[in-house]
Formats: structure tokens, sequence, C-alpha cells
């Protein structure tokens, strides 16, 4: 089981397109990519949506067929995340877990929040920086709350199961022995990133706790299985493009959406506006 | 400008009517020669495809109304090969510096990402390793005084800006005295807010603050002690710091005249093709630049680079 990236355009443009292949062959990162990758579920694939350190706000389109990973815009231009100093871009290689969904028609009993209707996001901490469409073998570590202009958005905390840190991490309280200050960190920068664009602070369920591995494994299993009626056609779903390539026994099915892929292109990523490089401080925010 | 600084300035500058003299800090370019990170690059500051030294031949412009001078960029921000001028060489062009043999990367602390400025020096500066400063008890660390550019631009390897001086801090790095100037390029728009060092506290809140705690513990990660500060890890304002870059500027005049000796430390080269006069004067360096070995392709850069290094001391 081999997954490469098939590109379409150029990084950086409106155009630009990520696919996820398996062995050669378009699959959906969304529907396709299995969320378990041993049968004791404790490893598990993420798709890098962004690397540790870029700013384009690269995510899987729900809306496409086959849910490419593309760029997100804002009234029509490409979207880029402020730098919030000391940080630069993402701290973490950020993306999501296949085949889950942050159900909007579920208010969860604990945030008293809906979900953000999208795939869950995923924070990997290990030292490589990964690349867009990458996809990696991860363990759980914990889960934290964040309530992004008032839905539930939770930030799974993993590490790629191949980093030589992966063994001594096991759970929450390994993350600050080894790493430590990183969830601070995680916080504070998941709390003021929109500050700059002129939103309010973010706000964090639990007083900004990072819940531990066995809760976030919960979060994961509840947003599998609303995933699982989301494809089953159990659950409204709105503009979300279901075509998968390999889920034979579901209704969206299709073999044929494989091969309207067109081909990769190698284009050179569009240079990226100095705007982009800007630093904004931010008084209080430590 | 001091009528005295006036004085020694204008007995080393070139005669401008020479052909091929004095060197317009506008229309600088550079040539790389061997790929980028590895032991072989060499990037030489050239003007009007000549090689000229970033060391003595850009000219600093130091600005004592305006308070701005001249920098060369040798580290651009969030990047992490340590980049340097090599006083030794001839021509001094930027190489990556060389430890065990190996090309050198500063590591992540975390949260930061490489350097967090735009790194680099003032040309025609020199902290001198000679001169013992009394109040200190220090002696200077034999390179071109550091620079670190606070503006939003990232920077590129060799570029030089013209920047507003602001304060300094004084490291003591290895136990000799390293000053680090803060600036900002005169083109950033916040250049037009920023009047002194106490403004940069309160329009870049944590800046000076983490820069501290950066030149601080940069060296944890290789398994060296916590630098030191001078003047209880003070910032000193515009200026205080304007008589350190004075200072610098005089000491780098010793320099190039032939003044300095040393049997401790091996002296910067003093090959120059604009200071005619000076004992270090040549007509051009010699120096041939391949053709088959300019802007070649970029060593990959191993996961080490990229890893967060936190600190577990705190």
């Amino acid at each position: 089981m081999t997954y490469t990236s098939r590109a379409l355009g150029a990084a950086n443009t409106l155009e630009n397109r990520v696919f996820i292949e398996k062995d050669g062959k378009p699959v959906s990162p969304f529907h396709d990519i299995p969320l378990y990758a041993n049968e004791e579920k404790t490893v598990l694939n993420m798709i890098v949506e962004v690397p540790r350190w870029t700013n384009a706000k690269m995510e899987i389109s729900k809306e496409e067929k086959l849910n490419p990973i593309l760029q997100d815009t804002k009234k029509g231009k490409l979207r880029f995340v402020r730098n919030c100093f000391p940080h630069h871009g993402y701290i973490h290689n950020y993306g999501a877990f296949p085949q889950t969904w942050e159900d909007p028609n579920v208010t969860h009993p604990e945030t008293k929040a809906k979900g953000d209707n999208d795939p869950l996001d995923v924070c990997e901490i290990g030292e490589q920086v990964a690349y867009v469409g990458q996809v990696k073998q991860v363990k759980i570590l914990g889960v934290m709350a964040l309530l992004d202009e008032g839905e539930t958005d939770w930030k799974v905390i993993v590490i790629d199961v191949n980093d030589p840190l992966a063994p001594k991490l096991n759970d929450v309280e390994d993350v600050e022995t080894h790493l430590p200050g990183l969830l601070r960190a995680t916080n504070e920068w998941f709390r003021i990133y929109k500050i700059p664009d002129g939103k309010p602070e973010n706000q964090f369920a639990f007083s900004g706790e990072c819940k531990n591995r066995k809760y976030a494994e919960e979060i994961v299993t509840e947003c599998n299985e609303a995933w699982e009626k989301l494809i089953k056609g159990e659950s409204p779903k709105g503009d979300i493009d279901l075509t998968n390539t390999t889920l034979a026994q579901t209704a969206t099915y299709s073999e044929a959406a494989a091969t309207e892929v067109p081909a990769g292109t190698n284009y050179a990523p569009a240079p990226i506006d100095k705007s982009i490089d800007k630093w904004f401080f931010i008084a209080g925010a430590h | 400008m001091s009528s005295r600084l006036k004085l020694t300035n204008q007995h080393l500058q070139p005669n401008r009517l020479y052909s091929g003299g004095a060197v317009d800090a506008k229309s600088l370019g550079s040539v790389n020669q061997g790929a980028k990170y590895t032991t072989d690059f060499k990037n030489y500051a050239t003007h009007n495809n000549k090689i000229v030294s970033y060391l003595h031949d850009i000219p600093l412009q130091f600005d004592l109304a305006n308070k701005t001078a001249n920098m060369v960029v040798e580290i651009p921000r969030w990047t992490n090969g340590k980049f340097e001028i090599d006083t030794k060489l001839p021509g001094n062009p930027i190489v990556q510096d060389v430890k065990k043999g190996k090309v050198r990367f500063v590591k992540n602390l975390f949260p930061n990402h490489g350097y967090i400025h735009n790194y680099g020096a003032f040309p025609q500066t020199w902290e001198d390793p000679t001169h013992l400063n009394e109040d200190l008890q220090l002696y200077g660390d034999n390179d071109p005084l550091d620079v670190c550019e606070i503006g939003s631009n990232v920077g590129k390897l060799g570029e030089v800006k013209t920047v507003k001086i602001l304060g300094s801090l004084a490291l003591i790095d290895d136990g000799e005295l390293d000053w680090k100037i803060i600036a900002i390029d005169v083109t950033d728009p916040l250049s037009q807010e920023l009047f002194d060092i106490h403004d940069v506290f309160v329009q870049c809140p944590g800046l000076l603050e983490t820069t501290r705690e950066w030149f601080r513990d940069y060296k944890i990660p290789d398994g060296k002690p916590k630098n030191k500060f001078a003047f209880n890890a003070v910032y000193k304002n515009q200026e205080e710091t304007l008589e350190v870059v004075k200072e610098c500027v005089e000491a780098w005049k010793r320099l190039v005249n032939g003044e300095v000796r040393s049997d401790k430390v091996e002296l910067p080269s003093l090959e120059n093709v604009t200071l005619e006069g000076s004992p270090g004067f040549v007509e051009k360096y010699d120096i041939i630049i391949d053709s088959g070995k300019v802007d070649m392709e970029e060593a990959e850069l191993g996961v080490e680079v990229h890893k967060n290094h936190f600190n577990t001391q705190n």
C-alpha cells in the first residue's frame, strides 16, 4: 500500500489541486483512505494539508469530486494564515483524519457546540517537515477542543509512528515531558491566529486543557461513526461530495471517477506575496 | 557626522575619479561559487562585475543625522544555515561556518524557526580582539558588528539594506564581546514609527525579550552553556548604540590602516579594491570565478535542520 500525490497546477494558485493516489490510482482522502492503519487501531492514517512553517491554508475540499486538497479562498483570494510572533506559519504538520466528520447537526454534550462540518483536524508534532498530500501513520496522544467562531473544532495531537520520539510518547503528559511548552504554544497559536484578520480571540473548551489519549480516541471514534452515517446516506450531506473509488457497497462508489482525474503537472510553486512574510505582534498574547 | 570622523573617512575614501573606485551600494550584485550548504560555497559581492569585499569595500554610509547605515544580510529570517562574511579569505565572501568539517546550522529553539531576524553585519566595522574594553574586561570577537534587522520582509543572503539603528544588546559569546545591533530596514513602513529602542518594546511586544532568550539559549542544543550578557542584559538605547558603532568604525580604520598587530589571533585579510593608499589595497582580487560553479543546485538539508529543540533546562 503506497500513497502518493498528484498535483495539478502550481502551488499558491487558484488552480492548484493535490489528489491522493493509492498505488497510482486517485482516491478520496476523505472517504477512501482507511482511518486505521493496523488491526489493533493503534496506528491511524493522517493526511497532511499544511506542512509545518508554511502559511498557505491548504485543505481537503469537501465539495469537489474525490476531495482533492486545495487552497482555501476568502473573497476570491488565496488564504494564508498570518505569522503571529514568534510563530512562523503553522507550528505543526497540520491535517486531517480520513473517514471522520464533525457532524454540524450534533451538539457535543461537553463543549455544548456543534461540529464544524469538516474531517477531524490533526496536529502532528514529529521532527520532520511533511509535504502537502503526505499520508502519515500516526499515534494519538491527546485532544484539544477549540471553539472556532462558536463551532467545536477538535485538534487531535499525534506523532508520526516513525519519529524517533514516538516510542516515548504514549499519552498527553509525555508530550509536556519531552516537548515542554509545545501544548502551551499550540493553545496560544489557535487562540490568536485569526486576530490579525480582525477577528476576536478564539476560545478553548475545558479551560484550554489538552485531554488525554483515551478521551481523544473516543472523539475519533465518534467522528468516524458520524462519517459512517454520512457515507451511508443516513445524515444530510449538504454540499459534501461522497464520490469514492474503493467503497463498492456505497451508492456513491465510482470506479470511473479515478480515470477522470487529469494527469499530474510539475510546475514550480508560484511566488508568494511578500506581505505573507509579515510578522504580527499581539500584545498580551503570551 | 563629527568632523574628526569625516576627516578620517576622507582619508580612506577612494579617489572618485579612479576607475573601478567607489562602490555605489545601490548597484551591487553578487556571484555564487559552489553548491549552497556545502563547504565549497562562497558568495562574493560584485560591483560592475568586479568582486568587492563585504567587509572592506561595501560602504557603511554611517549617517549620524538619520541614524542609518548599510548592512549586509548573512542569514535571512527563518533560516538555519550559519552563513557569515569570511574575514580571513581575500575578497571576504559569505561562506557557511564549518564545525568539525561539517557546515553549521543553528538549531530551532521551539517555538522559534531558525533565526528570528534578518541577521547580518555592518561593513567597515570591526570588534577589535586586541582591544580590552576596560569597563567589561572583555576583548572584541574579531568580526564586523552583528546586526538584527527586524523588518517584515525576509531578506536574501548577500543583500545590502539601509537600516535605522535603534538599540543594542551586549552578548558575551564564548567569553568575547559580541554586540547585537537592533535595526530596521528604512523602507519598512514600521521604521516610521520606531525612533529608539523603547518604541520596539511598544510596537513589537515580545520581540526584544524573545531576542534576548534566543541569543542566551541558541547554543544549548549543541551542549554549550547559556550565553551571558554585559550590562545586566539591558538593551542600550539608540544614542549609546551609535557610540558603539562609531568605536567599531574606528577599530576597522585602525585595522585597514595596518595599525593593529596580534600574535594571539589571526586578523582579517586587509585586501580591498576601494581604499586606495591603504596597505591592503589591490587593483583587483586574485580570484577566478569558475563559470561551471555559478548557481549550482543546493545540497539537500538533513532532517536535523528541521528538528525542533525544546529547552528542558527551564
